[in-house]
């Protein structure tokens, strides 16, 4: 039962000052540095916008986890913040828990915060996505993770978590179990969690805050094996272990290594800023010249 | 007191709840019992469990049907209003209780709405608990998604990486091989593997399921899975579907045709594909197309290829071959959809469950269904599977005292050593008797008789619970003698007791000839599947195995020949050998110099490639060609697919039709009037004769009879009767002619076996045939009246000589009379049908709907049906059949007119001098006698023909009595103008007539003296031939093929039918109302329970005398 797990006495949840930006993916290593108009009408790169989204939740120091090579692109793709910025390099493709994993020495002994490079995240509250989950992650004291009730038709693209409802919360989930991208056979099984419509799943939002037993979870899995790790499975065990919570956030994720996903990621700040006329209205013209 | 039923129903202590239905009703008034009804009818609509609304339906079923029609007061005619009856053929089974109810309220209880209640009740019962089946299907967990799905963007399910791994040399993907064994009931589980059975009775469902390899002896050379399946990623964007070992494949776009079960033999197939969530089946009917869901499983332009191969191991093995089947191929799907973790080796005891329940959604898709056990291959080894009562999250909890998935618990060697595992293989020889029967009308029984808690049954039941504890102890104790007497005992016993006909005539012979053989060495009999006959046991001092092998062939061939037109025979029978599995099902990646496909496979499939142009074959396909040009010159199994392969691309001379020249040597020799065939089949191609035109005109009046058009002798006749009857006996003056020319088409579905030589029932003991029963009555009659009856029993080219051989070799029965066979002289060949009648039959007549899934199904096959009436020529000639199957008898009423031509009659008033009358009457009628008051009835009432009627009961179809345009004759079904017409009808026609012979003869135009004169009575046999209405009839006949395979095809023939001759104006008749057990006829198997259950058949038997009581 959850009750009986204690918080990670050697993690101190005063503050979360760290965060660890994954970018060595294979089809995944030039997409943070595309260059977007953000909401306040700067030209930004994807990294750097991220970087913003960070650093407006507390995080001091952050680490980006680049394959060999990117670093000097990365660098300056980091954009005013580069002074916050260090970067770890993956040297094989080992998979995700593995690219986590490689900032270990970053981490250390504290809390961090875990975004894609690839993502952006929007939301209409006055705080942005990774402020909600830090603040939920201070006042639980454990590790959360970002999740969002997906369809299961889109199970095959993320890793999805089974739990229930913490008691008199909303949107925030007791996590019993994580599996990297189930089928939708193993996951009626397995992830039913009440209070979802049928055929929705608690699906990874790309972004968590996680306590140094993750590291040790994935350390132990490298040492175990030759071929990929997963960040789902050394999470399966965590929940196993510890407290650990699923927070369903109220916002929107953006992956832009998606076909169109620049382009919508790229609308998406737009109508949520200052061009949002500007834009509509050259849509609008776009589309009425289509029609002629 | 009112509500003692209901109580039972509800009761909490098992004493009370499994009280027998019987035992109250055998001691209630008929007032009583009509009010327990009414109160059981309430309880049910008021009850939300669902058991206690099936119960209270079964007991309602049974009281119309068993209880009601015996009570002293039950009123005997009455009529069933058709909008009821429409109602229930619709399935709209509480509107039709509605009118049947409000109907009994207006016109008082009477037999025949009782009957219309029982059949209403009993199929609403057992729709009620298909529904629940069906809903706990869907809503196990791991399924429910399917249903969810219905967009191929949605489809969520991605081929694995490892199957997407192309040879880098050219070659093709690699290919998943599974192999499956079958499964063996050791214990045979009293059926309580029904899944309605293990979901109210949890406790009692236990079964001892053992894995098992495969060899047909003399056919293949060591024991292996039967069953093998291979899927593989192909570059076309195509579902190809291919089974070997019915010789069929098909490239399947369209998302419609996955669903299309019956179309052609890939039925099996296709439901193995949607209930692995490939194709969901909640895509079905969405218009979307399946090369863009195969896209998101497999990539843009790639598809599936997905073949079944099934190791010659016969239909019907009572192994349970089609449900591992349909587990292997739904098995290797979910590994290929990483629905199994497992890709390769065993699966996981949680995925064995989920493809479980996926084979049990796939069987429901399929319109077929099995027992829960039947998937049991997919374990490994021996296995003991039980009910589990249904617990708080369970779908079926607060529903169902059980769950629909049992638990299986694999046997280590504490409880079946290695040693005893060797031991029993040592002992059982394994065959397939040949038989191959539905028993789908058994697991309705079983169902049934559980349900009301027949006392005998029940304790049967209980019994079989004991054996199964029984059997566990013998393997622990390592006895496999133990094992073989409670196996029989199992049989003999229990099993019996619950289902009679789970035993035939044949394997009881097949029982004493093996012991009468091996004596102390024949250790057991073991009975597996649903029924015997197919797929058995025989446990032998091991020392004897081998001897036993080789003598139980030839005694099964031997008594396979010795039956085989009184019993339906699909196969020759077979002795397998067999292994234990002890691995269950199993996966294999095959790439490389693996990727071979079975033999059978490329003997399907070249052919049609090396008919195309091979330029324009996709790329693999080409390879796959180059592969096996290249195997077949190194690799020593492919040798005969080369073979094969070449012999079906050369060209081959004219198919030969299966009957061949033999069929019309044999029209030649039987009297085949080929003129009057040429003039059928242009009036059937021309619409002038067809299933519509054999109605009399729209105008017509058709009304009840009136009391006067009838003689009621329900209440006994007059004494003066019984005394003119007797009399007439003794004097010698009545003969029985006993009509067998036809096969029995719905009495096994068009196996062609002659029906008078079934041995259906158990009667003094021993099976006993139709043929036999009649032969009995005569006996009883002769001895008492001191004077032998005459017995003549009609026959055509299809019974002639089996009957003529089978009372040679039964002695006649001992029957000391006369016993004569009349010859027939008449025959037709069996034409297409024609569309038109196919469509009147299937689309206009009121057809009985099915369940929804099978009904699917059904319309598929007939579907497919059409097009083959089409394909091979409507109103052509049947040919393409066994001889026998292509002819048919042309009706009753030559068998009658027969006697006067073939010279039969005249002998027997040469011999019998004082003959004057003939009790005609159909094989099927068992309770026909020679009844001295009828007979005497009809001699004081001086008629050409007095026919017996009966009153008329729900399933009484065919016509009856009735005032047609004012004037009173039988009305055949068939000319009946429109269907509502047949249901203002209270009497039906049981054919049993007693003939003057002197005023019959006069009808022809003939005296006795003219019988002499074959020109004279031919003459007058045409003349009155051609005032009878002929009536276009379709027929379903088997064709067989395979191993065990049957197809059921739809014919065309005409009859002309003896009732019309009640139409005749010159033909003075009379009406006698005879009590329903005198009168009714067998013509469906599933009758036998009922028959045997509500009397009848002890009033039969109080006819009979046996020939060793004289």
């Amino acid at each position: 039962m959850w009750e009986a797990r204690a918080p990670s006495k050697q993690t101190s949840f005063v503050e979360i000052k760290k965060a660890i930006i994954t970018a060595a993916g294979k089809n995944q290593r030039t997409l943070p540095l595309q260059t977007l108009v953000d909401r306040d009408s700067a030209s930004k790169t994807a990294l750097a916008i991220i970087v913003e989204e960070v650093m407006k939740a507390g995080v001091e120091e952050i680490c980006v986890v680049v394959r060999p090579g990117d670093q000097a692109a990365y660098r300056v793709a980091a954009g005013p913040h580069a002074n916050r910025v260090q970067f770890v390099e993956q040297a094989e493709s080992l998979g995700y828990g593995h690219a986590v994993h490689c900032a270990k020495e970053f981490s250390g002994d504290q809390p961090f915060l875990l975004l894609v490079g690839d993502h952006l995240y929007l939301t209409r509250e006055a705080k942005n996505c990774a402020q909600q989950l830090v603040e939920v992650a201070k006042a639980e004291a454990c590790a959360v993770s970002a999740v969002q009730a997906t369809h299961e038709s889109k199970l095959p693209y993320y890793g999805a978590v089974g739990g229930h409802l913490v008691p008199g919360r909303q949107r925030l989930y007791q996590v019993e179990s994580v599996l990297e991208k189930p089928t939708p056979t193993e996951a009626e099984q397995k992830l039913i969690v009440p209070g979802l419509r049928a055929g929705r799943y608690l699906c990874f939002f790309g972004m968590h805050v996680l306590t140094p037993p993750v590291m040790q979870l994935l350390g132990e899995a490298i040492a175990s094996t030759k071929t990929g790790v997963q960040l789902s499975a050394a999470l399966n065990r965590l929940a196993a272990k510890e407290r650990y919570l699923a927070l369903e956030l109220r916002g929107r994720r953006y992956d832009i290594g998606v076909k169109y996903g620049l382009l919508t990621a790229q609308l998406a700040l737009a109508f949520d800023g200052k061009d949002r006329d500007e834009v509509m209205s050259g849509l609008v013209e776009m589309l009425a010249l289509k029609g002629e | 007191m009112t509500g003692k039923l209901r109580q039972i129903i509800t009761a909490s202590d098992p004493a009370t709840r499994d009280q027998s239905l019987d035992a109250f009703g055998r001691g209630a008034s008929l007032e009583g019992l009509l009010q327990e009804c009414e109160d059981l009818e309430a309880f049910r609509h008021r009850s939300e469990n669902l058991y206690e609304r099936v119960r209270a339906l079964f007991f309602l079923y049974a009281m119309h049907r068993f209880h009601l029609p015996t009570k002293a007061g039950m009123k005997l005619r009455g009529l069933v209003p058709f909008k009821g009856y429409n109602h229930l053929l619709r399935r709209r089974f509480e509107e039709a209780l509605e009118v049947f109810l409000a109907t009994q309220a207006a016109d008082g209880p009477s037999d025949a709405i009782s009957s219309a209640l029982a059949s209403t009740y009993y199929r609403l019962g057992i729709q009620t608990l298909a529904d629940q089946v069906r809903r706990s299907v869907r809503s196990v967990r791991g399924n429910q998604w399917m249903f969810r799905m219905g967009h191929p963007a949605d489809q969520p399910l991605r081929i694995r990486p490892e199957l997407l791994q192309r040879s880098p040399t050219g070659g093709g993907y690699p290919i998943l091989r599974e192999q499956t064994p079958v499964r063996m009931d050791l214990t045979h589980s009293a059926w309580s593997d029904i899944f309605f059975l293990g979901m109210d009775f949890p406790e009692g469902a236990n079964v001892l399921n053992v894995s098992v390899d495969l060899a047909v002896k003399g056919r293949h050379a060591t024991p292996k899975p039967p069953i093998e399946v291979y899927l593989r990623v192909i570059d076309e964007p195509v579902l190809r579907l291919t089974s070997v070992d019915l010789g069929t494949a098909a490239d399947i776009s369209n998302l419609n045709e996955v669903f299309d079960f019956a179309k052609d033999y890939l039925g099996l197939l296709k439901a193995a594909v949607i209930a692995a969530g490939i194709v969901p089946p909640g895509i079905e009917g969405s218009g979307q197309s399946l090369a863009d869901l195969l896209a998101r499983l497999a990539g843009p332009g790639r598809g599936l290829e997905l073949i079944s191969n099934v190791n010659d191991i016969p239909k019907g093995s009572r192994l349970a071959v089609s449900t591992n089947l349909l587990a292997s191929l739904i098995s290797v799907c979910m590994r290929a959809t990483s629905q199994a973790q497992s890709l390769e080796g065993a699966l996981q005891e949680n995925e064995r469950r989920l493809v479980l329940a996926r084979s049990i959604l796939g069987e429901w898709l399929g319109g077929s269904g099995g027992g829960w056990q039947d998937s049991g291959g997919v374990w490994p080894g021996m296995k003991l599977i039980r009910g589990a009562v249904a617990q708080e999250g369970d779908p079926e909890f607060g529903l169902s005292r059980g769950r629909l998935m049992p638990v299986h618990r694999v046997l280590d060697t504490k409880d079946v050593s290695v040693e005893m595992r060797q031991k029993l293989q040592d002992s059982l020889v394994l065959v397939h008797g040949g038989m191959a029967q539905n028993v789908g009308p058994i697991l309705e029984m079983v169902t049934e008789k559980y349900l009301l808690r027949s006392e005998s049954e029940w304790k049967g039941r209980l019994q079989a619970l004991g054996i199964l504890d029984e059997i566990l102890g013998a393997l622990r104790n390592k006895d496999v003698r133990g094992v073989g007497a409670a196996t029989s005992r199992n049989f003999h016993d229990p099993i019996q007791t619950i289902i009679p006909w789970a035993s035939t005539f044949y394997t009881e012979t097949l029982i004493a000839r093996a012991r009468k053989e091996f004596g102390e060495d024949f250790w057991g009999f073991w009975m597996l599947g649903g029924m015997s006959g197919g797929g058995m046991g025989f446990i032998f001092a091991p020392e004897k195995k081998q001897l036993a092998q080789v003598r139980l062939q030839e005694i099964m061939s031997q008594t396979k020949r010795e039956l085989e037109s009184a019993l339906p025979f699909a196969m020759e029978p077979v002795v397998y050998d067999f292994a234990i599995n002890e691995k269950g099902t199993w996966a294999d990646l095959l790439s490389g110099e693996e990727l071979l496909l079975p033999q059978g496979y490329y003997a399907l499939v070249v052919p049609k490639l090396l008919r195309l142009d091979l330029d324009s074959l996709p790329p693999l396909r080409r390879a796959e060609l180059d592969k096996f040009a290249a195997a077949s010159r190194t690799e020593q199994e492919l040798r005969g697919a080369v073979q094969d392969v070449f012999d079906s691309v050369l060209p081959q001379p004219k198919a030969a039709t299966m009957a061949g020249e033999s069929l019309s040597e044999l029209l030649e020799q039987n009297g085949f009037d080929r003129a009057q065939h040429e003039q059928i089949r242009a009036d059937l191609k021309e619409g002038r004769i067809g299933l519509a035109q054999n109605r009399l005109p729209a105008k017509t009046k058709i009304e009840d009879v009136q009391p006067e058009d009838v003689i009621d002798a329900t209440g006994g006749l007059p004494g003066d009767c019984v005394e003119l009857g007797k009399a007439a006996i003794a004097n010698g003056e009545v003969a029985v002619v006993t009509l067998a020319a036809g096969v029995g088409s719905r009495w096994t579905q068009g196996a062609g076996v002659v029906k008078a030589l079934h041995p259906f029932c158990k009667m003094g003991g021993r099976h006993r045939t139709f043929l036999e029963v009649h032969l009995a009555k005569s006996r009883r009659v002769g001895r008492q009246s001191g004077t032998m009856l005459p017995h003549v029993v009609t026959t055509s080219y299809l019974t002639h000589e089996p009957i003529e051989s089978f009372l040679a070799w039964q002695q006649n029965y001992g029957y000391p009379g006369p016993l004569v066979l009349s010859p027939g002289k008449a025959i037709g060949l069996r034409m297409i049908p024609m569309e038109r009648d196919l469509r009147f039959l299937w689309e206009e007549m009121p057809q009985q709907l099915l369940d929804e899934q099978a009904q699917k199904v059904r319309d598929s096959l007939r579907t497919a049906l059409i097009g083959w009436a089409k394909g091979a020529g409507e109103g052509s000639d049947y040919t393409d059949n066994v001889s026998a199957q292509c002819l048919h008898p042309v009706g009753h009423w030559y068998e009658i007119s027969n006697l006067l031509r073939n010279g039969t009659l005249a002998r027997l008033l040469n011999e019998q001098p004082n003959l004057k009358h003939l009790l005609l009457h159909n094989i099927d009628t068992l309770g026909a006698d020679v009844d001295a008051a009828l007979l005497g009835l009809h001699i004081r009432e001086g008629a050409c023909l007095s026919f017996e009627m009966i009153t008329r009961r729900i399933e009484d179809r065919g016509g009856g009595l009735a005032r047609v345009n004012g004037s009173v004759r039988i009305l055949e079904g068939l000319a009946i103008p429109r269907e509502e017409d047949e249901f203002v009808l209270s009497y039906y026609n049981s054919l049993t007539t007693w003939i003057d012979i002197g005023k019959l003869l006069a009808v022809f135009g003939l005296s006795a003296g003219d019988l002499n004169n074959p020109e004279k009575v031919a003459a007058a046999i045409r003349n009155l031939a051609v005032r009878m209405p002929a009536y276009i009839t379709l027929k379903e006949v088997k064709k067989r093929w395979g191993h065990g395979q049957e197809d059921i095809f739809p014919v065309a023939q005409f009859e002309k039918l003896w009732g019309d001759m009640s139409a005749l104006p010159e033909v003075d008749c009379r009406y006698v109302v005879v009590p329903r057990r005198r009168g009714q006829q067998l013509k469906e198997q599933a009758q036998l329970d009922g028959w045997l259950r509500d009397g009848s058949a002890a009033y039969v038997e109080s006819l009979c005398e046996w020939k060793s009581e004289i």
